[in-house]
C-alpha cells in the first residue's frame, strides 16, 4: 500500500506539474509587475527650461532647509571672470566678499583656474535654493546655474509643497530612474 | 436651581471654546497659501533686482524709433544686414529674407541649415555664415559657392566682406579667420600670442561680432573682456576700447557687447544682452549717446530682465546701420527689426 502511494501516475504527474507551471508563472508575473513598477516610480524634479526662478523653492519646501538646490553644469559655464551668477552687476571690484557677492549665503565659491577664467562651485549646504544667481546668471551668462531638487534629501511627498506654489509649472515627475533635468550643452 | 444655572454656564462656556476653535481652523484655512500667492517670506536681500540699472537718462537718448517695426515672420532670427541700397536681410533658421525699409518682402532664399550671420558685399553678393562654413548667394539668390567647413568646434557668429577680403569670426574657436573671396584661408586673427601682445578673444557665450571701420582696420568685440579690439588685416593689435561697467558708458555682465555695426561718420552702435542696451560710440571708442534702452527694447513699459531661459538665451539683439546712419535693430525674442532714426540737435 506504501508503495502505491509512491507511485507517480498520469493525473499525478499533470496535477503536479500543473501546479508547478502556474507557480512560475505567477512568479514571472509578479516579477514583471515588480520590474514594472519600479521603473515607472516617479519622483520630483524642476524644469530648468520652464522655471523663472521665482525664489518659493527657498521656502515652501517641507523641509525646514529646502531640497531644491542650485547646481552648475560645467560644460554650460563660461568661466567668466565677471560671473553674473557670482558678482552684483554693479560690483566695484571683482573680488569675493559680500559686498561684491551676488548670493545672499556665500554659497558659490569662486577659484582661479587661468587667466581670465574662474571656476564657480555650489556648496549645497549654504545654497538654499532662492535662485538668485540663477536670475543673474540667465539674464547675462549661458544659464549654466539653474535649479533642481536633489533627491539624497527630497522627502517626494506625494503632494510636494513646492510644485502647488509654482507659478510656471516647472515641477514635474520624472522616472526615478533619471532623477535629474539638466540642461545640454547645446543650450549654451 | 444653582446646579441647573452651573450646568447650564458650563455648556455655555463649551459652546464658546467650540465656535471659537471652529472660527481660528476657519481663519487658520483661508490664510493657508499653498499656491504661493502671497509671496515666500524672503526678504529683500534675496530678490534679483536691477530695475534701477535699467534706467536710462532721457537726456542720454540720442535717437527715437521713426517708423513701424517691421515683422520678419520668421522664426529664431539670428542676424541683420543692410545692404547699399537699403534692403535688409535677416537670417533665420532656415531662410534669409530680404525686406525694404518699409517692411515689404522683396525676396527670400530657402536654407538648408540654420544661418547664424550674414552680410551683403558692395558687387551685391550674400555671404552666410552657417555653423561651420560659407555660403555665397548672388542678388537672385542662387548659390555661387559653398566653402570648407572649419570642423566641428567651429561657431561663426559673424561675418564682413571688405574688398578681396572676408572675415568671419568662429564663436568655438574663438579666433577671426580671414578669407580671400575664393574662400582660400589667408590668415587667423586674434590667437593668442604673447609675442604680438595679442591678448587672445574671450568668448563665454556664443556672441562675437566684427565690422571692418573706415580707418581700413578691424574692429572685433572681445566679450569677455567687454571691449572692441582693432586689428590690423595681418593679426596685429592697434588699440582698443571700452570698460566693464554697468554705467551707461560701460558695457556690463559677463560679455558684452554682443554686436557691434559702424555709422557712417565712422562711430560705432553696439548691442548688449541682459541689460537690452543699444548705444553708440564715437569713432575714436567714445560714448556718444543711447539709441534705446531697456524700457523700449525689451517689453514696453517695464524695466525688467528675461524670466525664461529660452528668453535669456535669445536676448543677444543684433544691429545694422544703413547710409543714411539709420539703426536697425533686430529683436531676436520677437524676431521683428525696430528702425531708429537720429533725433535732430543732438
Amino acid at each position: 500500500m506504501g508503495e502505491d502511494n509512491k507511485t507517480i501516475n498520469r493525473r499525478c504527474f499533470l496535477r503536479d506539474s500543473l501546479w508547478g507551471a502556474s507557480l512560475v508563472g505567477l512568479g514571472m508575473v509578479a516579477g514583471a509587475a515588480a520590474r514594472k513598477h519600479k521603473k515607472t516610480d516617479l519622483i520630483w524634479q524642476i524644469d530648468p527650461y520652464l522655471c523663472t526662478s521665482c525664489t518659493n523653492c527657498a521656502t515652501y519646501c517641507v523641509l525646514e532647509e529646502s531640497a531644491v538646490k542650485c547646481v552648475q553644469v560645467y560644460a554650460i559655464c563660461g568661466y567668466c571672470d565677471f560671473c553674473p551668477g557670482y558678482f552684483e552687476l554693479g560690483a566695484s571690484v571683482l573680488e569675493p566678499g559680500a559686498e561684491n557677492e551676488l548670493c545672499p549665503t556665500g554659497a558659490i565659491t569662486r577659484t582661479f583656474v587661468e587667466e581670465p577664467y574662474y571656476e564657480y562651485t555650489i556648496d549645497e549646504s549654504l545654497c538654499i535654493g532662492c535662485a538668485k544667481c540663477v536670475k543673474g546668471c540667465a539674464a547675462f551668462g549661458n544659464g549654466s546655474l539653474f535649479l533642481q531638487v536633489r533627491h539624497d534629501r527630497c522627502l517626494n511627498c506625494n503632494e510636494c509643497a513646492i510644485a502647488m506654489a509654482c507659478p510656471s509649472g516647472a515641477f514635474k515627475r520624472v522616472p526615478a530612474d533619471q532623477p535629474y533635468l539638466l540642461k545640454g550643452e547645446s543650450h549654451a | 436651581m444653582d446646579q441647573i444655572t452651573g450646568k447650564a454656564n458650563t455648556r455655555l462656556l463649551v459652546g464658546i471654546l467650540i465656535g471659537l476653535a471652529v472660527m481660528v481652523a476657519v481663519m487658520a484655512v483661508v490664510r493657508l497659501d499653498v499656491i504661493g500667492r502671497k509671496g515666500n517670506g524672503l526678504g529683500k536681500g534675496f530678490k534679483y533686482d536691477i530695475e534701477e540699472l535699467t534706467r536710462v537718462d532721457p537726456a542720454l537718448i540720442v535717437y527715437e524709433e521713426s517708423a513701424d517695426a517691421i515683422e520678419t515672420g520668421l522664426a529664431a532670427t539670428h542676424g541683420i544686414a543692410v545692404d547699399s541700397k537699403g534692403f535688409i536681410y535677416v537670417a533665420a533658421d532656415r531662410a534669409v529674407r530680404i525686406f525694404s525699409d518699409r517692411g515689404v518682402i522683396l525676396g527670400e532664399i530657402e536654407l538648408a541649415e540654420p544661418a547664424g550671420c550674414l552680410t551683403v558685399s558692395t558687387d551685391g553678393n550674400l555671404f552666410v555664415g552657417f555653423k561651420d562654413h560659407v555660403e555665397i548667394y548672388d542678388a537672385q539668390g542662387q548659390r555661387q559657392a559653398s566653402w570648407d567647413s572649419l570642423g566641428t568646434n567651429a561657431l561663426l557668429t559673424s561675418i564682413a566682406a571688405q574688398g578681396d577680403d572676408v572675415f568671419v569670426a568662429d564663436a568655438g574657436n574663438r579666433v577671426v579667420i580671414r578669407y580671400d573671396v575664393s574662400g582660400n584661408v589667408l590668415g587667423h586673427i586674434g590667437k593668442k600670442d604673447s609675442f604680438r601682445n595679442v591678448p587672445g578673444f574671450v568668448i563665454p557665450s556664443p556672441y562675437f561680432d566684427l565690422v571692418v571701420s573706415r580707418d581700413g582696420l578691424l574692429r572685433v568685440v572681445n566679450p569677455g573682456r567687454r571691449r572692441v579690439e582693432a586689428y590690423t588685416f595681418e593679426g596685429d593689435i592697434e588699440f582698443w576700447w571700452g570698460v566693464s561697467s554697468v554705467d551707461i558708458e560701460g558695457f556690463c555682465g559677463c560679455c558684452n557687447p554682443v554686436n557691434i555695426a559702424v555709422l557712417p561718420d565712422g562711430g560705432y552702435v553696439t548691442c548688449e544682452k541682459g541689460l537690452v542696451r543699444v548705444k553708440v560710440y564715437d569713432s575714436e571708442g567714445q560714448f556718444a549717446g543711447v539709441v534705446a534702452g531697456p524700457s523700449q527694447l525689451v517689453r514696453e513699459g517695464e524695466c525688467r530682465v528675461c524670466d525664461l531661459p529660452e528668453e535669456c538665451q535669445a536676448g543677444g539683439f543684433d544691429v545694422a546701420v544703413d547710409a543714411a546712419g539709420r539703426v536697425f535693430v533686430l529683436d531676436t525674442i520677437r524676431n521683428n527689426v525696430r528702425i531708429f532714426t537720429k533725433i535732430e540737435g543732438r
